[in-house]
């Protein structure tokens, strides 16, 4: 099913928009995450940027707001079709073309990941490009399971909050006080340590890895949580040997020519055989074939390294690495699904089903039709309540910002 | 250069360097951090002269980082350049205590004039920080246990250190149990967290004993880097030095050799003539010019690396927008604008921050942003699979040996001098009379081996390997 097509009553117009901004978008939840909890108005809030896409594209970046009530105002007054959240600066953005270049720098901003499926083009055979299906998604599910355990496990951040994109990917925003404080190059550490899949369109196998990190604890736990699923999802699902095309691309990475062509010609007499049947017989053969050559390394990784190659996350690192890049912000309404960019739960990877987010037509219809009892929460009465619900859990995790931040608000103010 | 204490004592510099003796001198250790400046009188021609040594040795880190296949080779490269320029003899040498000082003092305060050089701009503040960090990695190896435990305590670092046998929980399978490891969070050893090579956990590293040298070299370079961003703000100050200025910019502008500026003018190429020319790039615009022509796409990557090489030879902003217009046939006009338009303006210094931005370095290419799927960019000799980069070279022509030849050296990381050795091949096929082996320079930019490759592998007259003061590598403003 083509997400992107697949509803013709939504219409995201100035005017169902601008509805959505005034009686559904969480504006109080969304200001104390961004405010961290603190009494009054910080720094993380005040001097962070914000870049909405407004009518017909036009793209405004260096807003910033000093406190809820002036995000809500612009937020109906402009009513972007989307709008994007950057790094907290030394002064306000709003005034940072009034400031001599060098004084005004990105100072914190919370550590970004993003995962989008057209990345996994290369290995899913149910969608390409901008559609996804509840096959696919699955990709998604492994990937945020095995980013979210490193993170969590090796690297000790405890703040994460995953969002739907809306369309067909996932972003995470990390968001303890150590993550935010990360330069630049710890942040392009990070994404290189969760990066295994190397290689552009040119490299028939993307994951190479020695034997002593094959041993390494987060590639022995991502290969766990793989093979929860690969058989199903991997084999059974995306049939990924299904075809003579497909399995050409498989036959691709292994590094003998010789028993490329000996399953190649093996699977044309027998291409009624499962995929999970032809790579019982790839494995077999690649094993036969190392203990024959006494363990030519590249072979007995063989398997293991294919695993990965097909279920491993693919991030965008460039997201990641610079702190000053910008990434759309949850409960933005993707403009081409209609669909919220709602939080997803951490314990809810695996059911969590992007075809069953609500979309803006969805939400003001339900919204029309609630009691209005609840005004100022109307959302608690509309399908969207679960995942501000989320939001919430997640937004009351986090530590207020300390007195001293909110003291150096003041003082930056110029 | 002696102490007061030291001269008190009555010790001259004739005195053989006995380690009660070098103890009480102004540099008793013979390997440095940099903490503090040089507080000494140093005479216009030591300036230089002293500075222009340091800075041979920093070029010979970088040159055998490029033409060095093994580590053995790579160490005794920079040794003999360390040792013709710049030697730094130990406390048990048995030298002279005058010859000990005079080694350490130019060390020292040639070390401080080329931060002060360097510090001018990002690109030449990131070159001395690499090279700097290696060169500082080179002397520790070679030190003795002394040595190195007088460094470490110099750089503060908060170690927590887990003898063999300890911490049993957090090895996993990855350390054995007779590993010493060291603990330490893990934004100290970000190289190695990068690379997977230590195991993480809560947020500390554990750092084997061996690594010891990565995370000394990693702090050295995050406080040098701090100290340079100081320096770069109080670098005006001298502006009015006249002895000074002209030193400090000749010095940095010599040493960036693996900048290239591209000749080309920009209007001299036109929307039209870029598929014409496509003949004189080297292979990773090659492959991106036929990618984008194959697929009427190219992701970020790929146009940032194409997009600013086009610029380099000579396409102009219109003519760019005209080509890239052209190129990306599937998308509307109103697609285009929105979402590729802004982009090439920004890479011509029409949008954001104004910078005008050059074509990428091989260096840059090689290092930085790898290619992931669906990628077109990157250098095919670091990137492309052997038997794919094998294919693409017979397509281009080389024979089979020729192909195996330039794989050959590829494969073994030499990614530059395989690119050079291409365009060997491609000029020697284009002479009509045999002609006596040609050699170029080693392609350090895509932009040279195109300029390289109109020349018939000479440069044109305006060409330089410069940095100037005016463009300094990277971006001008």
């Amino acid at each position: 099913m083509d997400t992107s097509t697949d509803d013709s009553a939504i219409e995201v117009s100035p005017m169902t928009l601008g509805q959505f901004y005034q009686r559904l978008f969480p504006h109080r939840q969304f200001y104390s995450w961004l405010n961290y909890k603190a009494q009054s108005s910080s720094m993380t809030f005040t001097h962070r940027e914000f870049a909405f896409t407004i009518r017909d594209g036009i793209y405004i970046r260096y807003q910033s707001f000093k406190d809820c009530e002036e995000f809500q105002r612009e937020l109906a007054r402009l009513i972007p079709t989307r709008f994007e959240i950057g790094a907290v600066f030394t002064a306000q953005p709003k005034h940072a073309k009034s400031l001599q270049p060098g004084v005004f720098k990105p100072v914190e901003k919370e550590l970004v990941f993003d995962i989008d499926m057209t990345d996994y083009d290369e290995v899913r055979t149910c969608c390409q490009g901008g559609s996804i299906c509840s096959k696919c998604w699955k990709f998604m599910a492994i990937a945020m399971r095995i980013v979210d355990a490193a993170l969590r496990e090796d690297f000790g951040f405890e703040k994460l909050l995953w969002v739907y994109s809306g369309r067909r990917g996932v972003h995470c925003w990390v968001c303890d006080e150590r993550a935010r404080q990360l330069d630049d190059q710890g942040r392009r550490a990070i994404s290189g340590y969760l990066s295994l899949i190397r290689g552009g369109a040119e490299q028939g196998k993307k994951v190479n890895l020695s034997s002593r990190t094959a041993n390494h604890p987060h590639v022995v736990r991502s290969l766990d949580i793989i093979e929860d699923y690969f058989e199903d999802v991997v084999l059974g699902e995306q049939e990924i040997l299904l075809t003579r095309d497909r399995w050409l691309k498989v036959l691709a990475a292994l590094p003998d020519e010789d028993l490329r062509q000996t399953l190649d010609t093996q699977w044309q007499k027998r291409p009624d055989r499962t995929s999970s049947e032809k790579w019982s017989d790839l494995i077999d053969a690649v094993d036969r074939r190392a203990a024959k050559q006494k363990g030519k390394f590249a072979l007995t990784m063989f398997e293991r390294d294919m695993m990965l190659q097909y279920a491993y996350p693919r991030l965008d690192e460039n997201v990641t690495t610079h702190m000053n890049h910008l990434l759309k912000s949850p409960f933005c309404i993707h403009p081409g699904t209609g669909r919220v960019c709602t939080p997803i739960a951490a314990d809810d990877f695996d059911s969590f089903d992007p075809l069953a987010v609500p979309t803006l037509a969805q939400l003001l219809r339900e919204v029309n039709e609630a009691t209005g009892a609840t005004k100022g929460k109307e959302y608690a009465e509309t399908s969207l309540g679960e995942y501000v619900d989320v939001f919430d859990d997640f937004v009351q995790t986090l530590d207020p910002g300390n007195e001293a931040d909110v003291a150096m608000a003041g003082s930056l103010d110029f | 250069m002696f102490s007061q204490k030291a001269i008190k004592r009555g010790i001259s510099g004739d005195t053989q360097a006995t380690p009660e003796v070098v103890r009480h001198s102004r540099y008793p250790h013979r390997l440095s951090v940099y903490s503090d400046p040089p507080e000494l009188e140093v005479s216009i021609e030591e300036f230089e002269s002293f500075a222009l040594d340091r800075l041979q040795v920093l070029k010979a880190i970088e040159d055998a980082q490029i033409r060095s296949s093994n580590e053995a080779d790579r160490h005794t490269r920079i040794s003999s350049a360390v040792d013709a320029h710049l030697p730094l003899h130990t406390n048990r040498s048995k030298l002279p205590l005058r010859q000990l000082m005079a080694e350490r003092r130019k060390d020292h305060v040639s070390h401080f004039i080329l931060r002060l050089a360097f510090s001018r701009t990002e690109d030449l503040q990131s070159w001395f920080l690499r090279h700097e960090g290696l060169l500082l990695q080179h002397r520790f190896r070679d030190a003795d246990a002394q040595e190195k435990q007088h460094v470490l305590a110099t750089m503060h670092l908060p170690l927590v250190y887990l003898a063999p046998g300890e911490g049993m929980d957090v090895r996993g399978s990855y350390y054995s149990k007779q590993d010493a490891l060291f603990e330490v969070d893990f934004e100290h050893v970000l190289d190695l967290v990068q690379r997977m090579q230590v195991v993480v956990n809560k947020g500390r590293a554990l750092v084997p004993q061996a690594e010891i040298a990565t995370l000394l070299v990693h702090e050295f370079r995050r406080q040098l880097s701090r100290a340079l961003a100081v320096c770069a703000k109080a670098l005006p100050q001298l502006g009015e030095d006249e002895r000074l200025v002209p030193v400090l910019q000749s010095l940095s502008r010599q040493s960036v050799r693996s900048e290239y500026q591209p000749t080309g003018a920009a209007g001299e190429v036109t929307a039209d003539s870029v598929d014409s020319l496509a003949v004189h790039f080297p292979l990773c615009m090659r492959h991106l010019h036929t990618s984008l022509l194959k697929d009427h796409h190219l992701r970020h990557g790929g146009r940032m690396q194409l997009g600013l090489f086009l610029k380099g030879i000579g396409l102009g902003l219109p003519e760019a927008l005209v080509y890239w217009r052209r190129a990306f046939s599937n998308l509307t006009d109103d697609q285009f604008q929105k979402g590729y338009a802004y982009n090439i303006r920004h890479n011509y210094g029409q949008e954001g921050r104004r910078v005008n931005y050059t074509p990428y370095s091989c260096n840059r290419i090689i290092t930085t942003n790898p290619p992931g799927p669906g990628d077109h960019h990157g250098c095919p000799f670091r990137h492309f699979a052997s038997d794919r980069l094998n294919a693409a070279l017979r397509q281009d022509g080389l024979g089979e040996a020729e192909a195996t030849e330039v794989v050959e050296l590829a494969r073994n990381g030499h990614y530059q001098v395989a690119c050079t050795r291409h365009m060997e091949i491609n000029l020697r096929k284009r002479r009509t009379e045999p002609a006596e082996e040609l050699r170029v320079d080693t392609v350090v930019s895509p932009n040279q081996w195109f300029d390289l490759s109109v020349g018939n592998g000479k440069l044109p007259e305006s060409s330089r390997f410069a940095a100037s003061a005016a463009q300094p590598p990277g971006m001008t403003q």
